[in-house]
């Protein structure tokens, strides 16, 4: 009997044993192939490491500097805004800037924009999400630190200035030449600008807002810019924008209140080779124009006044680098020019006629980084309640900017 | 309202000229022109012409897209400048 039980676990063991070889041998086996197979594939070397078609790159800029006026002289934080770009395909491209800056003593954290953009046609993209408004050409184009000219900004350009700067919506935009005129142009729909209707502060009773989220009514703004090139090497560019909308709260008295805003801007770039430099010359003149609504009056309580709520800013700017001159000192200097009118209506609590002048001296270190040094004077009257005026009188800046 | 018929003639020569681009040729005049006046002409509207060697020819291909859309170029401008960038770089 003891030997059965022997015989049985020898047969056992024998068995086991054929199972780890045949195990062992699938292992080898399967091996060996991927070893003929790795010997089979093209042999690597750096020149064959070809980027994928998802791609992503860093850019921004920053920028800060030191102020002096008639009451303080100071160092200012500036701000820091890296742009994140992420190239999903050929066609899709998504892009976010966001803004950091000192605000006091905190951190202010805000979205510049953020959007997809998808190459429909050779002439045509369609962009969605949070979009820099194409509205003229100073806030679309020219307000970034290392490309605007000058620290500050034109009348009524600011943060809280008369001009749209972004907002959530969709666009078709493109370019494209019709027989020898080149031709840019957008068109969109957005939530579009809020009216303050003066219920919280009566100062600022007329104002219109731009980004806020969510949207006061059901209404879209659409509005749309088109830019023609009449010169063959396209110096010469003027644009024409304009954006419309209902502004009023949903079911209320101001409901049916619209805005009409509408801008012409000038580009003129080009080489003197008299004077081996670089002329640059830009110029924007906007209007918003509110149908006229009651509000209430700052300072009786229960009354309303009117005002015809229509503003209007312009700006001129000039600058002149010696770019082509031999001497590599003075082939980075620019020197810039630039005024700026903003007028709000008569009679608002938010009223504001000034002009602003400023003459700037840039050093640039390279293409894409400059110190900027600049006086500004400002003359005329200021609500003081937004509006876009500027603050403070005269001033000098220092201030370095960098594009990255 | 007496603004409407001003919004709908913007919107109008807008929409037309969208049309008109999408059916017509793009490269007549971009054709005649080289890569490098391309990118003279069109990164100078703003700002000063980049250094080709700012980036590689990877990081160009993104860096051109993004210009594209922001500065409204047509499909053969960006095509040429992004060739004279990587040529040059």
């Amino acid at each position: 009997m003891q030997n059965l039980y022997r015989q049985i676990l020898l047969l056992v063991l024998i068995g086991f044993s054929i199972h780890l070889n045949a195990q062992k041998d699938s292992a080898s086996q399967v091996l060996s192939t991927l070893d003929i197979q790795t010997a089979q594939l093209p042999k690597a070397t750096t020149n064959d490491w070809k980027p994928g078609k998802s791609r992503f790159l860093l850019r921004g800029y920053a920028h800060s500097g030191l102020e002096l006026t008639d009451e303080e002289f100071t160092f200012v934080g500036g701000s820091f805004n890296p742009l994140l770009i992420f190239r999903q395909s050929d066609r899709l491209l998504f892009e976010g800037e966001l803004e950091l800056e000192l605000e006091g003593n905190e951190l202010h954290l805000g979205l510049e924009y953020a959007n997809m953009s998808y190459l429909l046609t050779k002439s045509l993209t369609f962009r969605a999400g949070k979009i820099l408004i194409p509205f003229g050409t100073f806030i679309p184009n020219l307000h970034p630190a290392w490309i605007n000219k000058f620290p500050t900004r034109p009348l009524g350009a600011g943060h809280d200035g008369i001009l749209p700067g972004a907002d959530i919506g969709l666009e078709l935009r493109g370019a494209a030449y019709l027989g020898p005129v080149k031709t840019n142009y957008s068109l969109y729909a957005i939530n579009g600008p809020q009216l303050n209707d003066g219920s919280l502060e009566a100062e600022e009773g007329g104002l219109l807002h731009y980004d806020i989220v969510p949207d006061n009514n059901k209404n879209k703004a659409v509005g749309g810019r088109i830019g023609f090139f009449p010169m063959s090497n396209s110096a010469l560019e003027i644009g024409l924008s304009a954006l419309y909308g209902k502004v009023g709260d949903k079911d209320s008295r101001y409901e049916d209140v619209a805005a009409l805003l509408y801008a012409v801007d000038l580009s003129y770039v080009r080489n003197l080779p008299g004077i081996s430099s670089v002329l640059d010359i830009k110029a924007q003149y906007s209007v918003t124009d509110v149908e006229e609504a009651e509000f209430p009056e700052p300072d009786e309580l229960g009354e309303f006044h009117t005002f015809d709520n229509k503003s209007t800013t312009w700006f001129a700017q000039l600058s002149l680098r010696p770019a082509f001159v031999e001497n590599k000192f003075i082939q980075n200097l620019e020197i810039a020019g630039r005024y700026s009118s903003l007028r709000t209506p008569e009679g608002a609590p938010w009223e504001v006629d000034q002009k602003q002048w400023e003459v700037g001296l840039n050093y640039w270190l390279d293409w894409r980084t400059l110190f900027k040094f600049s006086y500004r004077t400002i003359s005329g009257e200021a609500g003081g309640h937004g509006g876009g005026a500027e603050e403070g009188g005269d001033a000098f800046f220092i201030h370095w900017a960098i594009g990255f | 309202m007496k603004k409407i018929p001003i919004v709908i003639g913007l919107f109008a020569t807008i929409t037309t000229a969208a049309i008109i681009s999408s059916c017509a040729t793009t490269s007549d005049m971009a054709s005649l022109k080289s890569g490098a006046q391309l990118w003279g002409e069109n990164c100078l509207r703003c700002h000063n012409a980049p250094s080709p060697e700012t980036f590689s020819d990877t990081e160009w291909d993104v860096a051109i897209m993004h210009m594209r859309v922001r500065a409204n170029l047509t499909e053969d401008e960006a095509v040429k400048i992004a060739e004279f960038l990587k040529t040059a770089n």
